[in-house]
């Protein structure tokens, strides 16, 4: 047996060899330190005059530093309602009196009940918020995050960008390729959220977090980030009232809504895009301009 | 805990070593208390349903040793099987009954009041079924004592590393193994190791990363016909890895205790016929409905026309038995007469390959009909696949459609992978095809491997290994297990 015992150790010392760069290649990805601007307010917190809430559209959609606001960017892929709603009251505190909460709406805000990425939230919340909380997943997702393949791919499709389908490219087709596949995936997660009664569930959510708002004293907006003029076509009007609007207006919130969405002033300028409803840095300057200029014709600033 | 977990890991290593380090009259507790808290993990709201289900065939076939007439055996075994499979229908069967009932009222316009029920199936129901069966039909023949010592006999019906997807075990198989005083053994333990490893590779690097995509297309409204012909292809790949990294799984578990379990696959996707495919593809079930149902319904049968009635009722068995749809149905009923037809044309098949002069290249000819007994089991699984009946049809449709084969098609439908997903697919698809290609030839690969330098056995071990953490995707249950 000792022969035995000599040879798993020397495999487990040449895999741990051979993983340990994997797993700082993946410490040090993008996607693994999305939640960095949390991570360092979580440390160094300070009083902010503006929160926004939401999934990628809105985490990619704000940038209030040149309106001299302060800001704290509380968004991540793919966040579920109920995520903002635990960020919102971990993080509310910070808000100045009468500070302004944009929770964002977007075609998967009633449809999205699955939280894919778990590990965002294991060093920005508390334990106890976090369901499911596995322990096991918790330890290799901080120490081990390597192991975990969907971080792995992440980090490796981000150093590989352009390593793609020339039809999976962001533009493709004017936009149109990426647009139809979104189109299709979120189709497919209504369909589920449908047959799973998760809607409810959700809508139920935003008036909670509209109700907690009142309750502290903080400003609700509901708002609707601009997309490209090919998401658009996929996403009509008919298509947004099923997913979004039909349940927004039976929740009769008493907040106003802006609503982005065919904003003209972006909806034909890919310069303002990552791809067809992702802001890039210019975009989002120039809409956070555009927010901050709407939120002071209405009083809020 | 699932197979597929570092908990499922460390727990075994637990059991493993505590099992060396206890007496061997200790051991069968430790086997079954690992087994029910194996069991709890995944479904602890039927642990009574098994408790019940173990006791119950335990005393059943004590009490049909003890009858003294052939008759009185058959009608005890009977009752037994009756109460054994009732639990299963109702279980597993009630809501489909339930549903075509319904919708035959529908049809003929009659009023049907019985609602729907929320019942879970309970987890391995089928395959710890099928286990009972098995054990009382075999002490009815008299090929099997019925066991007394009531611990090794829920070992038998629980035993962990098989008990959520087979292999589907027989008594006098297994019985007999917890029985003997295993020593601890470097053999045992070592292969045990790379089943399980090899298990992990297969699961996780080709089952798992390639269960989204196949999703992907059959859960898509309006996919294409090429789609659909990518996707079957890549769902009979998927179920493979699937199902046989279980069984490497089971098979390994249980040989780093000592207990050689059946082998339940042998390279099925390289089957020459469907006759031959069944007797690689999920072999203990193959062999259970051979033994149990095709047997006893030949019994006596001369006629051609009943021993074809005899495959087809055979085969609507192994359907009914994987799910309660008429998907599974309708998948049965295609392998019946798959397999009814092979053996009525085998003559006329063979006329016309020695006409077309095929058989004077033998290795040609090998892999034609390789390939047609894969295209045949793909179809086939277009029904095992898809979610409803006419889905199943359209799909179906599609797949038959000569346009959705155009090669242009097919190499568009690709793009249902990312590419960097299709370069990883494509990396460890060719080592598991090298894997059985090596086996094909030397018979067992582990053993090529150790005729080979400590480097060459080392990095592979590595590779395995290191694929598995970094590549290895999980979360998703075995298809098998569902059943």
């Amino acid at each position: 047996m000792g022969r035995l015992f000599i040879k798993l150790t020397i495999v487990a010392t040449i895999v741990l060899l051979l993983f340990l760069p994997v797993n700082n290649f993946v410490k040090h990805s993008y996607d693994y330190n999305i939640n960095h601007e949390m991570l360092a307010f979580k440390k160094d917190p300070y009083p902010v005059d503006i929160i926004n809430l939401g999934a990628s559209h809105s985490m990619y959609g704000y940038y209030f530093k040149p309106t001299g606001l302060s800001h704290l960017d509380l968004a991540l892929p793919s966040q579920t309602i109920e995520y903002d709603f635990k960020l919102l009251k971990e993080y509310g505190k910070y808000l100045k009196p009468g500070g302004i909460v944009i929770v964002s709406i977007s075609q998967i805000t009633f449809a999205n009940s699955e939280t894919k990425n778990i590990g965002n939230y294991y060093k920005v919340l508390d334990r106890t918020e976090i369901e499911p909380f596995r322990l096991m997943d918790y330890y290799s997702y901080l120490y081990l995050p390597g192991t975990n393949s969907g971080s792995f791919n992440s980090a490796l499709s981000d150093k590989l960008k352009n390593f793609k389908w020339n039809s999976h490219q962001p533009w493709a087709n004017n936009g149109k390729n990426y647009s139809g596949r979104k189109y299709e995936r979120v189709e497919a997660q209504y369909r589920e959220a449908v047959e799973s009664n998760n809607i409810e569930r959700n809508v139920k959510q935003l008036r909670e977090i509209v109700d907690y708002c009142s309750e502290k004293g903080y400003r609700v907006i509901l708002t609707m980030e601009p997309v490209h003029q090919s998401y658009q076509e996929y996403f009509n009007e008919e298509v947004m009232n099923r997913l979004v609007f039909q349940y927004l207006e039976a929740l009769n919130l008493d907040v106003p809504f802006l609503n982005y969405m065919r904003d003209q002033r972006f909806a034909d300028n890919k310069d303002y895009f990552i791809d067809a409803d992702h802001l890039n840095r210019e975009g989002r300057k120039m809409f956070s301009w555009i927010v901050y200029k709407d939120l002071k014709e209405l009083g809020y600033l | 805990m699932t197979l597929i977990s570092i908990e499922f890991l460390l727990f075994f290593a637990i059991i493993v070593c505590i099992y060396y380090i206890i007496a061997h009259r200790f051991r069968w507790i430790l086997l079954l208390g690992a087994s029910y808290v194996f069991y709890a993990t995944l479904s602890i709201q039927f642990i009574p349903l098994l408790l019940a289900s173990t006791a119950f065939t335990y005393f059943t076939g004590i009490i049909i040793e003890r009858q003294e007439t052939k008759k009185q055996k058959k009608k005890v075994m009977l009752a037994g099987i009756s109460v054994l499979l009732f639990f299963l229908g109702w279980f597993k069967y009630f809501n489909f009954v339930n549903d075509s009932l319904r919708e035959i009222a529908k049809f003929m316009g009659l009023n049907y009041s019985v609602p729907y029920q929320e019942i879970v199936l309970p987890l391995a129901i089928s395959f710890y079924t099928f286990q009972a069966v098995s054990y009382l039909v075999d002490i009815y023949y008299g090929k099997q004592k019925a066991e007394r010592h009531y611990g090794y006999f829920s070992i038998y019906f629980a035993f962990f590393p098989q008990l959520v997807a087979g292999p589907i075990e027989r008594a006098k198989k297994l019985l007999p193994q917890f029985k003997v005083e295993q020593s601890l053994n470097y053999e045992n333990l070592t292969c045990g190791m790379k089943r399980i490893a090899w298990g992990f590779f297969k699961k996780t690097l080709i089952a798992d990363r390639l269960a989204p995509i196949v999703s992907s297309v059959f859960d898509s409204p309006n996919p294409t016909g090429s789609q659909i012909v990518l996707a079957t292809i890549l769902f009979s790949i998927q179920l493979f890895a699937d199902f046989s990294a279980c069984s490497d799984i089971a098979i390994g578990c249980a040989r780093m205790l000592g207990i050689k379990l059946t082998e339940n696959f042998k390279q099925p996707h390289f089957a020459v016929s469907i006759a031959d495919f069944w007797s690689r593809w999920h072999i203990t079930l193959s062999t259970w409905l051979r033994d149990y149902i095709f047997v006893p319904l030949c019994k006596g049968k001369k006629k051609r026309s009943e021993i074809y009635f005899a495959i087809v009722i055979t085969f609507l068995v192994s359907g009914i038995w994987h799910g309660a749809a008429w998907t599974f149905v309708l998948w049965g009923l295609i392998h019946g007469f798959y397999r009814v037809f092979g053996d009525y044309t085998k003559n006329s098949r063979e006329k016309m390959v020695s006409f077309i002069q095929l058989d004077r290249s033998p290795v040609l000819h090998r892999w034609v009909k390789i390939a047609i007994t894969f295209l045949l089991v793909c179809f086939s699984r277009v029904f095992f696949r898809s979610d409803s009946i006419t889905q199943a049809f359209e799909n179906a449709k599609l797949f038959l459609t000569i346009s959705s084969w155009r090669p242009s098609g097919i190499i568009k439908a690709f793009e249902i992978f990312s590419l960097l997903d299709l370069v990883i697919f494509i990396l460890f698809f060719i080592i598991v095809q090298l894997f059985q290609y090596i086996e094909r030839k030397n018979g067992s690969t582990w053993e090529w491997l150790s005729q080979r330098s400590i480097i060459a056995r080392f990095s592979f071990y590595i590779f395995i290994i290191v694929s598995v953490l970094i590549f290895g995707v999980s979360g998703n249950g075995f298809v098998y297990g569902g059943f």
